[in-house]
């Protein structure tokens, strides 16, 4: 019986010292969430519910004429950055980690970019991108006699672009967390792979991307679902344009909810966008799982 | 120790309490003034010194609060919820209808009843200030209507000014075009900044498709409307937007150009026209350092359907948490610093020091276009205006012979934003596209509208 009580003692410190963290879980994520969940079900007069509705608010944005694009545009977001912003953190980290000289100066140099504030960097590329013979990349294209390009303004090229401009600016902190994890790796196993006569890129094939595999899967979703809630990237660079090329899901909850005042859809629509990434990470996970059973 | 803590506490709770109790007896009436201008404009915070202090004799019971708010939509409705909007605040044109439709500002109406302010407001910009019942929910600011503010140096470059040295203003499109072409050739600047990254695309392209004879939506009689943007009409003012980015008279990228920007490329030489309405003559000059005697303004160009300008007005609105007491006391501030019809000394000094600091700023002193329609009031605005003037008045005339004929329009009915962003994303493919399908895109952009036209936001209260 005495042992019982001095068990629930331990256990009221032990939450007691959680108390702070569920208090604000609790008040600025998950009430947040289930009252946007609630707003969904409502028409609204600002952020106040007035009649209970269903699913009419879901139904109305699905037929807004902007949602088809922007629907195709986010997964086409999501598609580039795993092609372009995925490997190129991993190719940075193996590389810095393998150089011996000017380490710290390469660390340093790789995460500059993620200390620039995000619109600085927008507009810094905004520049680069004007399209006509004033935009920089133009004039240095223009000193080794190549035709100016219209950059963001080939409808072809705009998310693949904007996707570049957000690879230049994050990848650096991702690239220092995999330089931690390689850090991490037993020097035992690179001497005995020395011994043995493996050249470095066997090295990395069969020592370093091994045991970076597991955080680089668990890097992946969470950059899957980074990158699917895009906003401020195609919203200062084009608006969403040229004509919806580059308009994301959330800049249709930006504009439901601020352009509009229509909390009711901008709720439905971020409900909507919150069940698709718990489907992908459901079937990413699962397929992973698989994969490690085989 | 601990005693003389606890004494010390209970007296401040006491002495807090009696204060509360002595304010509340005294009801004193306090204004948040959220038109109080910004901290860098030294100028006109020193005029809103002067009003502040003219209000300690007029209204000693009121407690006037600078408290400089800029209308965002981002916080605006937040600050709605929290009850911390200020009791008079500035919109923008934009916004009206929606703050009222959102209950989201006060119902005016009895207040501008009691002062006989109702029927001297001017009737276009009273009905954009109203709901569908007439009650009237704002005070107009300043009323607006949309020409083009021209680049002078450009247009002398060019050598497209007469003896007197005024610009040779476009009197139709294709006037505007070929205007364009030899500032173009001439000075390497472009022509036209035309915008297309926002909204603001759309707004300006209505005046261009009204020149050209288009409606682009009319209101049926059970209140619903129909999109009409696929006009033949409205095609052939896209045709000519088509002409205008071939002939490579536009700026380097109209999609990345917005409202701000264009008066940017405007006052830095790097466009020599730009579609803009009077009262932001303060943005190339005060805003984007551009000699006072370089700008100058002419009439939306005509087409084949005839001259329209389109115009509206910014307006003050009031906090729907204000009592009618504080929004009567917010009326007698807009009062002494002339916003409203009424004429007195004190109004008088208003427009004057108005006026002034405009002087001071290098803000042009032009000619307002009429919020209200009282004659004592106009007269009063003009003689301030011909007495403080900066500018030569040619250089504006074109634009004020215009925006006081018929041409003048107010924004086409319907969910006008909506409409605007439907135009300017066929805008932006007909800007980035060379081979664009323009019929095409406007029956898709029509489509579109009609969609959303016939797909209202669920019903609100019953």
């Amino acid at each position: 019986m005495k042992k019982k009580t001095k068990f629930k003692r331990r256990d009221l410190i032990s939450w007691l010292v959680m108390l702070p963290s569920l208090i604000l879980f609790t008040f600025y994520i998950w009430e947040p969430l289930l009252e946007n969940v609630r707003l969904s079900l409502y028409s609204t007069i600002r952020y106040q519910t007035v009649n209970f509705v269903g699913l009419a608010n879901y139904a109305r944005v699905l037929k807004v004429p902007d949602f088809k694009a922007a629907f195709v545009n986010t997964f086409s977001y999501t598609f580039w950055s795993l092609v372009i912003g995925f490997f190129i953190p991993i190719i940075m980290a193996v590389l810095i980690s393998e150089t011996v000289h000017m380490k710290s100066f390469f660390r340093v140099g790789v995460y500059f970019p993620n200390i620039v504030p995000g619109l600085a960097t927008i507009w810094i590329w905004n520049y680069f991108f004007t399209p006509g013979p004033t935009g920089v990349l133009n004039i240095l294209l223009g000193k080794i006699g190549i035709e100016p390009f219209v950059w963001l303004n080939n409808t072809k090229w705009t998310i693949p672009l904007i996707v570049v401009t957000m690879t230049w600016k994050a990848a650096g902190s991702t690239a220092l967390i995999y330089m931690a994890s390689i850090s991490g790796i037993s020097a035992d196993l690179y001497e005995a792979a020395t011994i043995d006569g493996a050249s470095i890129w066997q090295r990395i094939r069969h020592i370093t991307l091994p045991s970076i595999n597991g955080l680089a899967r668990t890097l992946l979703i969470m950059q899957v679902i980074s990158v699917f809630q895009i906003l401020y990237e195609p919203m200062v660079l084009k608006n969403g344009g040229p004509n919806n090329a580059s308009i994301s899901l959330m800049m249709l909850v930006y504009r439901f909810a601020f352009r509009d005042s229509d909390f009711a859809g901008a709720a439905a629509l971020s409900v909507m966008i919150c069940i698709i990434l718990i489907i992908l990470s459901g079937v990413y996970m699962k397929v992973a799982k698989k994969k490690e059973e085989y | 120790m601990k005693k003389k803590l606890v004494g010390f506490l209970g007296a401040t709770l006491a002495a807090t309490m009696m204060a509360g109790m002595v304010a509340g007896a005294s009801e004193e009436i306090t204004v948040t003034l959220g038109i109080w201008p910004e901290d860098t404009l030294t100028d006109e915070i020193a005029m809103h010194e002067g009003f502040l202090e003219k209000m300690k004799e007029v209204r000693p019971d009121v407690t006037y609060e600078p408290a400089y708010y800029k209308y965002s939509t981002d916080t605006f409705m937040p600050m709605v919820e929290a009850g911390t909007v200020p009791t008079v605040f500035e919109s923008w044109f934009t916004e009206p209808q929606k703050l009222i439709k959102q209950e989201a500002v006060a119902d005016i109406t009895d207040q501008l009843e009691e002062r006989g302010w109702l029927d001297a407001m001017n009737p276009s910009i009273r009905e954009l200030l109203s709901d569908e019942n007439g009650h009237v929910y704002g005070v107009p600011r300043d009323g607006y209507a949309l020409g083009v503010m021209c680049n002078k140096a450009l247009f002398e470059e060019a050598g497209l000014v007469d003896e007197n040295g005024v610009p040779q203003f476009p009197q139709t499109w294709d006037e505007l075009l070929e205007t364009a072409k030899t500032i173009h050739e001439t000075t390497g600047s472009a022509g036209l900044c035309l915008l297309a990254k926002d909204n603001a695309g759309g707004w300006h392209f209505s005046n261009i498709a009204w020149a050209f004879g288009a409606t682009l939506v009319t209101e049926n009689e059970d209140g619903s409307f129909t999109a009409n943007l696929a006009s033949d009409e409205a095609i052939a003012a896209m045709e000519y937007v088509k002409e205008l980015v071939d002939a490579g008279v536009l700026t380097a990228d109209p999609t990345s150009e917005d409202w701000g920007t264009g008066f940017t490329q405007l006052a830095t030489g790097g466009a020599a026209m730009y579609i803009a309405a009077n009262d932001a003559v303060n943005q190339p000059t005060q805003a984007n350092g551009m000699a006072l005697e370089d700008l100058a303004m002419c009439a939306i160009p005509a087409g084949p359907g005839g001259q329209f300008s389109l115009s509206g007005g910014t307006p003050y609105m009031f906090s729907k948490d204000a009592t009618p007491e504080e929004i009567n006391a917010a009326l007698d501030y807009l009062e002494i610093m002339g916003k409203t019809p009424i004429v007195t000394d004190d109004v008088v000094a208003g427009l004057e020091a108005d006026a002034q600091m405009r002087k001071d700023s290098g803000i042009p002193v032009i000619q307002k276009f009429p919020c209200w329609i009282n004659q004592d009031f106009l007269d009063a605005e003009t003689k301030t205006i011909e007495e403080n003037a900066n500018v030569d008045p040619a250089l504006y005339q074109s634009y004020f012979d215009a925006v006081s004929s018929d041409g003048l329009r107010t924004e086409e009915p319907g969910q006008t934003q909506d409409m605007y962003a439907e135009l300017t994303k066929v805008l932006q493919a007909v800007i980035t596209d060379a081979d664009a399908d323009i019929p095409a895109l406007m029956q898709t952009a029509n489509d579109n509208y009609q969609a959303i036209l016939d797909n209202p936001v669920v019903a609100e209260a019953e």
